[in-house]
């Protein structure tokens, strides 16, 4: 039977397509626990491979490259695509939950961060079967991360794992967009983000370094794919490029470690006071504590490069933020500690993995304290004491993970687990655990990523070895434990922890589909309870509330019991600006973001073996494309109109047009299809599906209303669309700073004056300009097109926005112009021209300026979306014009980037 | 005043300090005093940017949240910018 009964379009969970189609977030909660487990496993393969490896000085099973590039995927695996997936597949399910919401703001959106996810995945472990997979370890570092440097068997294997981390990246991203709008937009009422449950306060935390950790490693990643696709010159500059590329490595890495333990912490406490009976003691501290550490992860990188030729007063001031960020960390264990002390502990299961996580990773922050003072870590640096050191903290963190699963488990399954197999999957993984790992700080002087190593070790290695299959053993103990329980556990109850005090141990186990079958959580009365729609619908209105009308939850927040006065003084910063309750239903399935995941997996393969000189082809396909969905789908949904043939037409035009330069460019379209390998093709297609689909996205019909009632400090009056939008465009505020950045270091590193010899006399200001005054003319075009959908001037809104289209075209066929001219210089210096792989300068010029093109482009196609769509009459009226609005805050985002690009490639 | 006179304002201004930045270079100021030069077109480029984000983008009328949202994720960048070139100087 379907769920829309319940309110969704959904087929019932037994059904393969409930879970290609489900945009809800238990749902999509549930598919990254299990897409997590899958890496796990497949990462810890490789890992039993590295110990079989080393169980002999010299090496036992594997080639040189075969143990290089198991090294690096493995490492890759664990840290992208197991542990981060992990912790946000419990909190999908669980931090709607715990702040009262029905489903993330942007569901489709959840959707399609999860299939990217997927997709990128496999798109990694599919590296290993073209050819080779990346050899040069987990942190990519440069040079050993560029072609030139990489075996030819690996070339496109390498690309391919690079690949697939970018598009894990842009998952990343969509997901931390989500999450932020979620969580500031949608909280029940009464519900301060401070009183938010401990995991949630973890997650908010997490995404916010996310969000900016993770938009600078995109910087990197684009970079070095650039460096691979393009030819460009970046991390094979010997002034300067294997530096640049450790630094947005590392102002991404260091931050990534707490991503990664912060959700375990929360995990931590969270199970601590439950299991103790005791609230967290200290919260407020521990709350702040955590905040602190969120911000000192952004100052701390470069006690990763140590080793490097950064200067030593750098050293020292990071060698102080780095032992500074410890202190923090104190103050949590010892929270910890005294809640368990304070309290009554009753030793279940998730407690123990969380009591083991606490002892795992105090060893691993005390041992982390070495590699944070430069003498020391001239010493255990490039050592096993660093493998050591840093599995004690991330697989410390994965344990709470564990204990995490087990703790919501009977939540999501709605039976209880097996506590005996529990507890043996604990003992197991325990003493398996500290036999693996320990061990290495013994032989600490082992080196690393080789498997030679003194033969004085080779005892403890081997017992490290034994401990990898004992804990590869505890997770078969483990599984079975899921599967038995799921088949035949015992029935759970809603809340099967007495002290459980947050909003999902309420409801029923499992929740319904909107969660909340007693009605809208609320705290404003200073407890837990459940509006009915009446009482919504009243409050909503501004009205007194109705005391009576709500069934009682019976629990505080673990914040404690908001008080009355409390939850009275934030009624005015409760929105009450949606009142229509439950008018517009909420949709739960879409195909698109599977398809999406299809299309991004085809295209990111195909561009992994992409040759450079077939580069801009499928782009521009895919721009004909898109806009040939547009009329097509256009006509379907709005029904047909003229505007519908022009789309279709232009874009049948467009394609002649571009097999025509190809046909020119290539010598004939016959050389064209001889010269192209199979990855043209495979690319083309994924631009296809991809323009297909993200034109079908933007025309369905679906509906995530938000709720009626909601504390949204300190975003009350500003929308979660465009909310939404800011968030991305911070993000993307960090992408375009990593860009110039590296821009400006590398110039730095060339000599700041000296840089103007890697530039050719006829780079000069006009082009600049012109195209300045064509962006801010567009800009200017777009604010008038805003101004008409408000006043309802449908005429003037299509002319505007055909201005803004025609004015981006004009920066493209100008910047077009330049880029030809440059390419094509006779004499002087750079006779030959001036080209993408010339030098340094012209490396960054061309990238940092196509990928500010390319953010043209995508504007150029969404104008045309938006063209097609107000010809049919949309967007007219003070609220409609939203969407004319936020693509104006894109627009001009893009502008103002070209404001700094402008004079520091063009005059400075 | 009509936000449309506001809009056509700040565009005539946007366009008048784009001109100027590139008339320092036209005119040879880059050559004579080079840091001052630069130091002056990097503040047109900022007072730009803030005029574009303050009218087009509507901060001004935003709650200062948001102005603090975009703050942020600046600041990230120009920490990382400028710690990463004092690294190496």
């Amino acid at each position: 039977m379907s769920e829309h009964g319940e309110g969704g379009h959904l087929p019932p969970k037994s059904t393969v397509t409930r879970w290609l189609v489900t945009t809800n977030h238990k749902d999509i909660g549930i598919l990254y626990i299990v897409t997590a487990l899958f890496f796990l496993v497949a990462g810890g393969v490789l890992a039993l491979l590295i110990r079989v490896q080393m169980w002999t000085p010299g090496g036992t099973i594997l080639s040189g490259m075969g143990y290089n590039q198991i090294v690096s995927i493995h490492g890759l695996l664990m840290v992208f695509w197991f542990i981060s997936p992990f912790a946000f597949g419990l909190a999908n399910y669980v931090v709607p939950l715990q702040m009262g919401a029905e489903d993330l703001a942007f569901p489709r959106l959840n959707a399609v961060s999860y299939w990217v996810y997927l997709a990128s995945g496999l798109l990694a472990v599919v590296s290993f079967f073209l050819g080779s997979s990346f050899q040069g370890g987990w942190t990519l570092y440069a040079p050993l991360n560029v072609p030139t440097f990489i075996p030819s068997v690996a070339q496109i294997g390498s690309a391919a794992a690079i690949l697939a981390a970018t598009l894990f990246v842009a998952s990343v991203t969509v997901s931390s967009v989500n999450f932020l709008t979620t969580m500031y937009r949608m909280r029940a009422p009464g519900l301060r983000m401070r009183d938010l449950p401990i995991f949630s306060v973890s997650i908010v935390l997490t995404v916010w370094m996310m969000l900016f950790a993770f938009a600078a490693l995109l910087g990197a990643l684009v970079i070095l794919s650039a460096d691979h696709i393009l030819g460009t010159t970046y991390f094979t500059n010997e002034a300067g490029g294997a530096l640049l590329w450790t630094h947005l490595f590392w102002f991404f890495g260091h931050p990534e470690v707490y991503i990664v333990f912060f959700p375990a912490l929360g995990i931590m406490a969270e199970t601590f006071q439950t299991f103790s009976g005791k609230r967290l003691v200290g919260r407020k501290w521990f709350i702040l504590a955590m905040i602190l550490v969120a911000l000192q992860s952004f100052v701390v990188w470069m006690h990763h490069m140590f080793l490097t030729g950064i200067n030593l007063e750098v050293k020292t001031i990071f060698m102080a933020t780095t032992i500074g960020i410890s202190l923090p960390f104190d103050l949590m264990m010892f929270s910890l500690i005294y809640t368990m002390i304070k309290g009554r502990v009753r030793y279940t299961v998730p407690f123990l993995f969380n009591l083991g996580a606490v002892i795992l990773f105090i060893v691993g922050g005390i041992t982390g304290v070495f590699l944070g003072a430069v003498v020391l870590d001239y010493q255990f640096r490039g050592t096993y004491w660093v493998v050591a050191h840093f599995h004690y903290v991330m697989v410390g963190g994965a344990t709470a993970m564990f204990g995490g699963l087990y703790y919501w488990f009977p939540k999501i399954v709605g039976k209880m687990y097996d506590r005996k197999l529990g507890l043996a999957h604990f003992g197991t993984y325990f003493v398996g655990f500290n036999l693996l790992y320990f061990p290495m700080f013994v032989v600490w002087d082992t080196p690393r990523r080789v498997f030679e190593y003194s033969e004085g070790f080779t005892f403890w290695h081997r017992v490290a070895t034994v401990g990898a299959f004992l804990l590869a053993g505890s997770f078969l103990i483990f599984f079975y434990n899921l599967a038995k329980s799921i088949h035949s556990g015992d029935p759970a109850p809603d809340n099967p922890w007495e002290y459980g005090s947050a909003i999902e141990w309420s409801i029923p186990s499992p929740p319904p589909i909107e969660n909340f079958p007693k009605g809208l959580p609320s705290y404003t009365s200073g407890r837990l309870e459940f509006l009915d729609d009446e009482e919504v619908a009243t409050r909503s209105s501004g009205a007194e509330p109705t005391p009576a009308a709500h069934a009682d939850g019976g629990t505080a927040t673990d914040g404690g019991t908001v008080s009355a006065s409390t939850a009275l003084a934030q009624a005015p910063e409760t929105s009450m600006e949606t009142a229509h309750v439950e008018e517009a239903h909420a949709d739960h399935a879409s195909w698109w973001p599977f398809a999406l995941g299809i299309a991004s997996f085809v295209t990111f393969l195909g561009l992994a073996g992409l040759q450079w000189e077939y580069f801009l082809w499928p782009g521009l396909f895919a721009v004909a494309f898109f806009v040939a969905f547009i009329g097509i789908v256009g006509a379907r949904r709005d029904g047909y109109s003229p505007i519908h043939s022009l789309f279709v037409l232009l874009a049948i035009g467009g394609i002649m047009a571009i097999l025509q330069l190809l046909a020119i460019d290539k010598g004939g379209l016959d050389a064209a299809i001889a010269g192209a390998s199979p990855y043209f093709y495979v690319t083309t297609l994924g631009a296809f599906l991809g323009a297909g689909t993200l034109v079908s996205m933007g025309w369905e019909s679906f509906q995530s209303p938000e709720p009626a009632l909601a504390e949204q400090w300190p975003f009350s009056k500003v929308g979660k669309w465009k909310l939404g939008m800011w968030v991305f465009l911070a993000s993307d505020i960090v992408l375009f700073g990593a860009f110039i950045g590296s821009y400006l270091f590398m110039r730095v590193a060339n000599g700041w004056n000296d840089w103007h010899h890697l530039i050719p006399e006829e780079h000069v200001v006009l082009p600049g300009l012109i195209n300045t005054y064509f962006l801010l003319a567009s800009s200017f075009a777009v604010v008038m097109a805003l101004e008409a959908a408000k006043r309802t001037d449908r005429r003037k809104l299509l002319g505007w926005l055909a201005a803004t289209f025609a004015l981006g075209v004009g920066f493209l066929i100008n910047k077009g112009l330049e880029w030809q001219h440059l390419f094509n210089l006779h004499g002087g210096a750079f006779e030959g021209g001036w080209g993408i792989t010339t030098n340094i300068a012209s490396s960054t010029f061309y990238l940092t300026t196509g990928l500010h093109g390319a953010h043209v482009i995508v504007g150029l196609l969404i104008t045309l979306f938006l063209i097609a769509r107000a010809w049919k009459g949309a967007y007219m009226g003070e609220e409609a014009a939203g969407t004319v609005e936020y693509f104006g805050l894109y627009w001009h985002f893009v502008d103002i980037v070209w404001l700094f690009l402008f004079p520091l490639f063009y005059i400075v | 005043m009509s936000n449309i006179k506001i809009y056509t304002i700040m565009f005539v201004v946007l366009m008048v300090f784009s001109t100027t930045q590139a008339l320092v270079e036209m005119t040879g100021l880059l050559e004579q005093a080079y840091w001052v030069a630069f130091g002056a077109i990097m503040v047109l480029s900022s007072i730009k940017a803030v005029i574009v984000a303050g009218w087009y983008q509507h901060l001004r009328w935003e709650p200062r949240s948001v102005t603090y949202l975009a703050a942020s994720a600046l600041l990230v960048v120009v920490a990382l910018t400028t710690a990463a070139a004092y690294s190496i100087l």
